[in-house]
């Protein structure tokens, strides 16, 4: 459950890039955010992961206030999370494996379990046999594949998707809009930011419409 | 122990991915320390030598006529009554003249024929090792004349103070160019890991996305300083025992054996222990400073 209140964001002085939002978003759920560029989507969605602090307004996930969260508990918070993001964000000098087991490497965990988790998320995305090649000698949509598997890895609460097939084909948008879908059906809640409307079109979800960094429009399919 | 494990390869993986960074910051404090070291060198031998030297400091009191047995006696007592005193020596004119004529060898002739009253009685005054300095001399001296009476003091003055001006001179350029070149050090060895630092952003940004804590962020930073310190440690002991043994030894035997007593000494072990903590804090304080400014995401 994600609960947002009275929200507003500013950079700098008199430019909001996010005003006076208020949303709820129940656990499990599906939903886009769109509107045209600068409208806020990125925003709002660091805002959701801490990566910014909010201006004004609170912020609840599982009822917890992370806009009053002290630093040291963010890392906690992001544990619980998968962040997908355009341009991938994968690590060059390090293999498919060790990308997807990085999340697990850096909470800790043992080897032994790393290893299998590792494997049977990469299975999940197709690219079991991959894991020694770097992420540069993939194609795009590959690339993108280990970033979700990334992002899917610690069997997050929230998905957190900002425009991840912006950069790809639209055959490969559909297998990545399919692991979205899937990670949904297991449980995870996705937020997924988009301005592709072919795709809200055939898997159609709840969609949120920012503009100028107002919610303008929440509708259900 | 197995995260420890697990940072320490982390931060020799950084450390191998930014060889020549890495170098550089090893380089400079090595020569920072290695510097630092040499002048060490220097003053502990100086230190040495005139500590040796100083057992020998003696004050020679002349006397103006030869005392008979009680007033020497009491003379004696007198002097040996000074706290600052360890032995007192008397020397009669005869024995003086004796040593004189040993001293001139086979000139000892030129003496034949000549009263060995010429030469003065004397007490030779040895002073407790805490006063072997310019300072204590100075008390003995005008105790020995105001207490005592003897006016005609003779004591190794000047010298004391040009080897104890020498000695701080030596300390205090040791300590300025030392602290400079120290701040030179850890101002390079900051910047040295900062700049990894931002070579590996990527992997960082990543790291803070995935959840991973700010100690988790830092330490392999930390021991990559504390391993940079340690190795520029390790190298300026290399690097100043190389000095002494190709050029110091020889410079200050020559400098300072002339008397043909004592002998040049390299760093002692603990100095050696000093230099390489004195690396890793180096390191360590320097990664830190780097590491405030970490960018969060
Ligand atoms: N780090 C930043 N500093 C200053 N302004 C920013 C920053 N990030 C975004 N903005 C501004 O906030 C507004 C919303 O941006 P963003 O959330 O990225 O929009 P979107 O993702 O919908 O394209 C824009 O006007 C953008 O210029
Ligand atoms: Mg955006």
């Amino acid at each position: 459950m994600i609960q947002i209140y009275n929200v507003s964001k500013a950079y700098r002085k008199d430019a909001a890039a996010l005003s006076e939002l208020n949303l709820k978003i129940p656990k499990g759920d599906f939903v886009y955010i769109t509107g045209p560029s600068g409208a806020g989507k990125s925003t709002l969605l660091k805002l959701l992961y801490a990566a910014e602090k909010p201006s004004r307004g609170q912020i609840l996930i599982n009822g917890q206030n992370i806009t009053r969260m002290r630093g040291r508990r963010i890392p906690e918070l992001r544990r619980h999370m998968g962040i997908v993001f355009q341009d991938f964000k994968l690590l060059n000098s390090r293999t498919i494996f060790e990308n997807v087991a990085f999340p697990l490497e850096v909470q800790g965990k043992k080897r032994f379990e790393v290893s299998k988790k590792v494997f049977q998320t990469l299975k999940l995305v197709g690219l079991e046999h991959k894991l020694q090649s770097l992420p540069l000698e993939l194609s795009g949509g590959e690339q993108q594949r280990v970033a979700v598997a990334r992002a899917l890895v610690v069997d997050p609460l929230v998905l957190i998707a900002d425009e991840p097939t912006g950069n790809l084909d639209p055959d490969v948008t559909l297998d990545i809009m399919g692991l979205f879908r899937g990670a949904n059906a297991r449980g995870s809640t996705v937020l997924l930011a988009t301005h592709d409307r072919e795709m809200i079109r055939r898997f159609p979800r709840r969609v949120i419409t920012l503009e100028n960094g107002r919610l303008v429009d929440d509708r259900m399919p | 122990m197995e995260r420890l494990i697990y940072f320490i390869r982390r931060a020799l993986r950084n450390m191998r991915q930014c060889l020549f960074l890495c170098s550089v910051a090893i380089g400079t404090t090595a020569v920072a320390l290695t510097i630092i070291a040499f002048f060490a060198i220097v003053v502990l031998n100086v230190q040495q030598l005139t500590a040796d030297w100083s057992r020998q400091v003696e004050i020679v009191a002349y006397l103006d006529t030869v005392p008979d047995a009680r007033t020497l006696q009491g003379l004696h007592g007198k002097i040996l009554a000074l706290p600052e005193v360890e032995s007192v020596d008397y020397t009669t004119p005869e024995q003086a003249f004796s040593q004189f004529r040993k001293r001139l060898g086979n000139d000892a002739d030129l003496l034949s024929g000549v009263d060995p009253d010429i030469l003065p009685a004397s007490f030779e005054i040895a002073l407790k090792p805490l006063f072997r300095n310019q300072a204590g001399v100075d008390t003995v001296v005008t105790r020995l004349q105001k207490e005592v009476g003897l006016n005609d003091i003779k004591f190794g003055r000047e010298w004391l103070e040009k080897f104890e001006s020498f000695v701080a001179l030596l300390k205090l350029g040791g300590a300025v160019i030392g602290g400079f070149l120290l701040f030179a050090a850890l101002f390079i060895v900051s910047n040295t890991i900062r700049l990894t630092q931002y070579a590996r952003r990527d992997e960082l940004e990543v790291m803070s996305l995935v959840g991973a804590t700010s100690m988790f962020i830092k330490t392999p930073f930390l021991i990559e300083g504390a391993i940079q310190g340690a190795l520029g440690g390790i190298a300026a002991i290399v690097g100043s025992f190389v000095l002494f043994r190709l050029f110091l030894y020889e410079s200050l035997s020559s400098l300072l054996l002339a008397s043909g007593s004592g002998a040049i000494a390299f760093l002692p072990l603990s100095f050696q222990g000093l230099l390489l903590s004195a690396g890793v804090f180096l390191g360590l304080f320097g990664s830190l400073m780097s590491l405030r400014k970490l960018v969060r995401v």
